[in-house]
């Protein structure tokens, strides 16, 4: 739908792009992940321990080796250095397979993550209506649906297994420091307190700028598959430079936002280098004052050092990862923006009464798009089984909106809509779906085969064999219609190309809807790019279709509606019944017209 | 703007690493700094075992160690933070550039590339490939550069300390290259499926989101999901595939450091023991080896980078290697209108579209071709808009071949209404107006001759209303009188019209054509028809089937001459009388 500059917000389904994050905690941020770790809680809580495991071991080699150093080296009995190197190789051997363990299950846990997250937003699409489509481009869809879920992929499967290493790598080495010596310790670990603080302080600002350049990158991707997709434009109006300058634009806006976000995420790795040197030159200095003074001994500083290391080197790649993490958070959001969505096309419950024969009944109905404006007013309507209809008026009248409401890929502002006697919001998707064929004013084809586009969302044809399938085409009379086609039902097709002409794409989509057998066929301006000779051949195949068949036919073309039984006339707003085809070719004329 | 992206262009290295040379200062820059932090970095740990040692020889003085110790450390922070900042700006500019240069060789391509590569694999170039280049420039530059810094300056502090314990602790290192080295040149086979996955995967997207009235229409989410679920799942093995090399790689990677440090106890203890090596050396060993380690797994992380960003590299070298399009003329005239086409053929995939078709337009004239479904017709209005070629034949235009034509004249002058509607989400006006600066009179004249008038009267913003992509709730005959006023805007000399009547009801249609024949005297019109009243009176029609040039005349002789027209003309004669 149209609308303004700066939209009001009455459309649900456009997703912002404008950076708001809310105030950031740790525990905040965990929280809105852990619905995504569900079903990996075992493979978690496996690695866990294998992480556990690893930390532990590696963590134990420095102790050994002090302890080596004091008891065995100083006092020269090689003899003990061998034996605790035996001791020291068995835990490295340890830490080999829990660590293998460690990455392999966290790994998955990032692809199992990745891969549901993605199947739960495509799912969510697919449920939206078709309002959704209007509000947001695809580029941005795209982007949301695999751009961000790569970001969370990132930290799943590669910073989360780190973090959670780390982590415990780092608790572990505080609680052998403060244990081995809890002044020492309290000295080797304050420069990281200071640390937490001061990420404290930056994260709402890393993640801010993290925001603003994943709407970016999803604007960038909105552009390029705008121009790309229309590329036959660009090139007929020799508008390359459109392309170029539009790219160049966002492309720029991108590379500011980009900087800004790059900044920010790489602020706190320096700051944690540095932490982690300032804690040596601590526990160096005291150190050396403690042995000095005979509370320490030398054995026991050079361990330290090393654990100095083990818990600011895990500390100065968390520093990375908390940036990631700031990363996945934002991205997570933009992919939440979706899930948070909901049709609003509900099946409503409650078996309303069978009260007429009609096939389709409107009372009272009215419809507005988003934008406010009203499109169809009041209208009463009742369409018999086995008849045909023809909607004809100017365009823009209305027309579209009528058939698209009867399709519900809308619900009508106000008044109801029968079909076959009962509320077509009772109807589940399915039975509605089977009952309806709407073929579309825009034919839509998918890549793939003719066999592919003629069986597609056609759950009873397609296990077909292909014998099977003839049989059914030239039964409904539609193998001429195919055999116009080079290689058949095994013609090649690609959905953005342009091989296949307009009027060859109506002909398939006419034949997608005629094999599903619906009760009501409308075809809205199907067959408007189709010649008049093989238009009569559809005629005679929609003749052929069984008697109580009911067809909504809207068109242009007199030729295409001149046997209907009743011709409806709509526009603004309005629908009225014509007496006669010269009725309608007069009110097309002549009518007053207000679109 | 920025004439860098051209420096890429001139050349396109094979490698990932040739995509930095015109940035080489910067990379130099970022290798100074990184080399500066690092090096630093190597002096921390002497500093300690010299404090050792003195404080064994009761020689220490605590002040001094202090403060070579706060001076190292300051100067490592702000050489990394700099460091941090140039690789921002470093990694990003290669990145934009990188996108610029793919942008303006897309652009400069024809149709049929776009077709042929799919919109789907550009998209995923332009950004997700271009991530991946991204990361390498920002991080694989400085920590190679650093990882190597330390590597060889740890070693040879190493071997200055002790040579041969050196040598015994230095051994893990080409272990670990080779791993590496085995193990990488297994992923990158992987790596470039990954890449493809994802253009499988915005292919899926892209077309449920196309065709999401039909989907809806037809109920066929479950169709599209198990779609979908298809090329995820290809995503998640191959993601699962890379990851069983790395998990088994970087434990196998830790235990062989691991052993380094087992060595030092071993070896360097039996030094110490035998009173070769002092106690300072030994702990001097362990923190270097502490050092060395992590350096080894930046190398190891980097590798995998690499092999990502190369094969996204790869890929899209395979778009900036394409030839570039063959260049128009530079032919600059303004345009007569006299077309001619003389045996033009064209083919796709071995079969004719176009067979052997010769005809003549007087300028000023109309023209109308009519045919059925897949007869030709809009290749041949294709072909005179250049976005297809003829594999034989000639296109002359006012007797000049097509070709000599620049694109700029040509297309400035031949306006092209598409069959198919095509809206950009822009305002109205800039949709209307897409062929460029347009003049007032001009832009006023062809919104009143494609009747928007009254259309623009009803919206609020009036033309500055912005339509959405797609422009998903216009009508279509709406839409097709925006295309259109498009194509009037330019003032065309030669007006191409593609089944526009289709979508446009009678009584509007008779208003637009009268409007053009008032407005517009002077265009030749190639109209692209299947209704015949519309076109009775026209200077010449002609009949296409199946590629072939049927016949051609006025309606009056058609009608006594081919009975294939007059056929056309008696299904559609029964509607005539209301029309």
């Amino acid at each position: 739908m149209i609308h303004k500059k700066a939209p009001i917000n009455m459309n649900n389904y456009s997703l912002s792009n404008t950076a708001q994050p809310k105030k950031t905690t740790l525990w905040r941020s965990v929280k809105k992940f852990l619905p995504l770790l569900k079903k990996q809680q075992k493979r978690m809580i496996i690695a866990t321990g294998a992480a556990f495991v690893t930390s532990g071991l590696n963590l134990l080699a420095p102790v050994l080796i002090g302890h080596t150093v004091d008891t065995y080296i100083q006092k020269g009995e090689y003899y003990g250095v061998l034996v605790y190197a035996a001791i020291i190789l068995g835990l490295f051997l340890g830490a080999l397979v829990s660590n293998y363990f460690q990455t392999l299950l966290m790994g998955r846990v990032g692809q199992n993550v990745l891969f549901s997250v993605r199947n739960e937003v495509f799912t969510k699409i697919q449920e939206l209506p078709v309002a959704f489509f209007n509000e947001n481009k695809t580029g941005d869809l795209i982007s949301r649906i695999n751009n961000d879920t790569d970001k969370l992929n990132q930290f799943f499967s590669q910073s989360l297994v780190q973090f959670a290493a780390n982590i415990i790598t780092i608790l572990g080495a505080v609680v052998f420091v403060l244990w081995i010596d809890w002044e020492m310790g309290l000295i080797a670990i304050a420069p990281a307190a200071l640390l937490l603080l001061f990420t404290r302080i930056l994260s709402p600002w890393i993640k801010r700028k993290n925001v603003t350049n994943l709407a970016n990158v999803g604007s960038m991707s909105a552009e390029v598959s705008e121009s790309i997709d229309n590329f036959k434009v660009v090139v007929a109006f020799n508008r390359r430079d459109y392309f170029r300058e539009k790219f160049r634009e966002v492309n720029d806006a991108n590379y500011k936002s980009a900087i800004g976000a790059g900044i920010a995420n790489n602020t706190l790795t320096p700051t944690y280098g540095l932490a982690s040197n300032i804690a040596s030159l601590l526990v160096i200095s005291f150190g050396l004052v403690f042995v000095s003074l005979g509370d320490f001994t030398l054995g026991l500083l050079i361990s330290y050092l090393v654990y100095i290391t083990k818990i600011y080197d895990p500390l100065r790649q968390m520093a990375a990862l908390w940036s990631n993490f700031q990363i996945a958070f934002a991205s997570w959001d933009r992919i939440d923006a979706i899930l948070q969505l909901d049709s609003d096309l509900i099946r409503q419950g409650g078996e309303s009464e069978d009260s007429t024969n009609n096939i389709l009944e409107f009372t009272n109905v009215s419809f507005s798009y988003p934008s406010g404006k009203e499109v169809l007013h009041n209208i009463n309507l009742a369409f018999e089984h086995g008849k045909k209809y023809a909607l004809v008026g100017p365009t823009g009248g209305g027309k579209t909106t009528t058939a698209s409401l009867i399709a519900r890929l809308y619900d009508p502002s106000s008044g109801n809509i029968l079909l076959d006697g009962k509320d077509i919001r009772t109807y589940s998707d399915d039975e509605r779906t089977k009952k309806i064929g709407f073929i579309l004013q825009e034919p839509f084809l998918f890549t793939g085969t003719l066999r592919e586009n003629i069986l597609y969302g056609n759950v009873e044809y397609a296990e077909l064999k292909t014998e099977e399938l003839q049989n059914i085409i030239s039964e409904h009379g539609l193998g001429a219609l195919l055999e116009r086609f080079k290689d058949g039902l095994d013609t090649e097709i690609t959905a953005t190309g342009s091989k296949l002409s307009l009027g060859q794409k109506q002909l398939i989509a006419f034949v997608r809807a005629i094999i599903r057998r619906p009760e009501l066929i409308i075809l809205d301006e199907a067959t408007a790019n189709i010649d008049t000779v093989t238009e009569k051949l559809l005629e005679d195949i929609l003749k052929k279709l069984p008697s109580e068949t009911t067809l909504v036919v809207i068109a242009h073309r007199l030729s295409t509606i001149e046997n209907a039984d009743e011709i409806y006339f709509v526009n603004a707003g309005q629908i009225i019944r014509a007496g006669s085809m010269q009725d309608a070719v007069n009110m097309l004329l002549h009518g007053k017209r207000k679109s | 703007m920025d004439n860098d992206s051209n420096h890429i262009q001139a050349k396109t290295s094979s490698s990932v690493f040739g995509l930095l040379r015109p940035y080489i200062w910067s990379v130099v820059f970022l290798a100074l700094l990184s080399i500066g932090a690092s090096g630093l970095g190597l002096v921390i740990p002497k500093i300690i075992s010299h404090s050792i040692d003195a404080y064994i020889h009761k020689t220490l003085v605590i002040e001094t160690i202090v403060l070579k110790f706060g001076v190292v450390t300051l100067g490592i922070f702000i050489f990394t933070y700099l460091q941090s900042i140039v690789q921002t700006f470093t990694s990003e500019r290669v990145a934009k550039d990188l996108r610029n240069t793919i942008a303006d060789k897309i652009a400069q391509q024809s149709y049929a590339f776009v077709e042929r590569v799919t919109p789907a694999r550009l998209l995923t170039n332009l950004t997700s490939d271009i991530d991946s280049i991204k990361i390498f420039v920002g991080q694989a530059v400085a920590s190679l550069v650093s990882a190597g810094v330390i590597i060889i300056g740890t070693g040879i502090l190493l071997l200055i300390i002790n040579w041969r314990l050196a040598l015994a602790v230095l051994c893990i290192i080409p272990i670990i290259a080779g791993l590496f080295f085995f193990i990488l040149s297994r992923v990158r086979v992987l790596m470039k499926q990954s890449r493809e996955v994802i253009d499988w995967l915005n292919k899926v997207i892209n077309e449920s989101v196309l065709g999401s009235i039909l989907i809806r229409v037809l109920n066929s989410q479950g169709q599209e999901f198990s779609k979908f679920v298809q090329a995820n799942l290809q995503a998640k093995s191959i993601g699962l595939q890379i990851l069983n090399m790395f998990a088994a790689l970087i434990p196998v990677i830790t235990f062989v450091a691991n052993l380094g440090m087992l060595v030092i106890l071993v070896l360097g203890g039996h030094f110490v023991i035998a009173g070769s090596m002092s106690l300072g050396d030994f702990a001097a060993f362990n923190s270097y080896i502490a050092l060395l380690i992590f350096p080894i797994f930046v190398v190891g992380i980097m590798g995998s980078l690499i092999s990502q960003s190369q094969a996204s590299y790869d890929r899209i070298k395979e778009v900036l290697d394409t030839p570039q399009e063959k260049q128009g003329g530079t032919l600059k005239k303004q345009l007569q209108g006299h077309i001619e086409f003389q045996n033009v053929d064209v083919k796709y995939e071995g079969k004719y579209a176009l067979k052997n078709v010769s005809f003549e337009v007087q300028p000023h004239t109309k023209i109308a071709i009519i045919g059925p479904t897949a007869a030709g017709k809009t290749q041949l209005l294709h072909l005179l808009t250049h976005l297809i070629s003829p594999d034989s034949g000639k296109i002359l235009i006012d007797g000049v071949p097509l070709e000599k034509y620049d694109a700029d004249t040509l297309h400035r002058q031949i306006g092209f209404v598409f069959q198919d509607s095509i809206i950009f989400q822009l305002t109205l006006r800039e949709n209307i107006a897409f062929g460029g600066i347009v003049g007032d009179t001009d832009f006023e004249k062809a919104i009143a001759t494609a009747e928007l008038a009254d259309f623009v009267s009803t919206l609020t913003n009036g033309l500055e209303t912005v339509i959405s992509e797609r422009g998903s709730s216009l009508s279509g005959g709406q839409k097709q009188r925006i295309m259109l006023a498009r194509a009037l805007t330019l003032n065309p000399k030669i007006l191409l019209l593609d089944d526009f009547t289709a979508r446009v009801d009678t009584k509007t249609e008779q208003k637009i054509l009268e409007n053009l024949a008032k407005n517009y005297p002077d265009i030749t019109l190639v109209s692209v028809t299947q209704k015949i009243t519309s076109i009775e009176h026209y200077d010449q029609i002609i009949l296409l089937m199946e590629g072939e040039l049927i016949s051609s005349g006025k309606h009056d002789e058609l009608l006594h001459t081919s009975p294939e027209y007059a056929q056309i003309y008696d299904s559609q004669k029964s509607t005539n009388q209301y029309e």
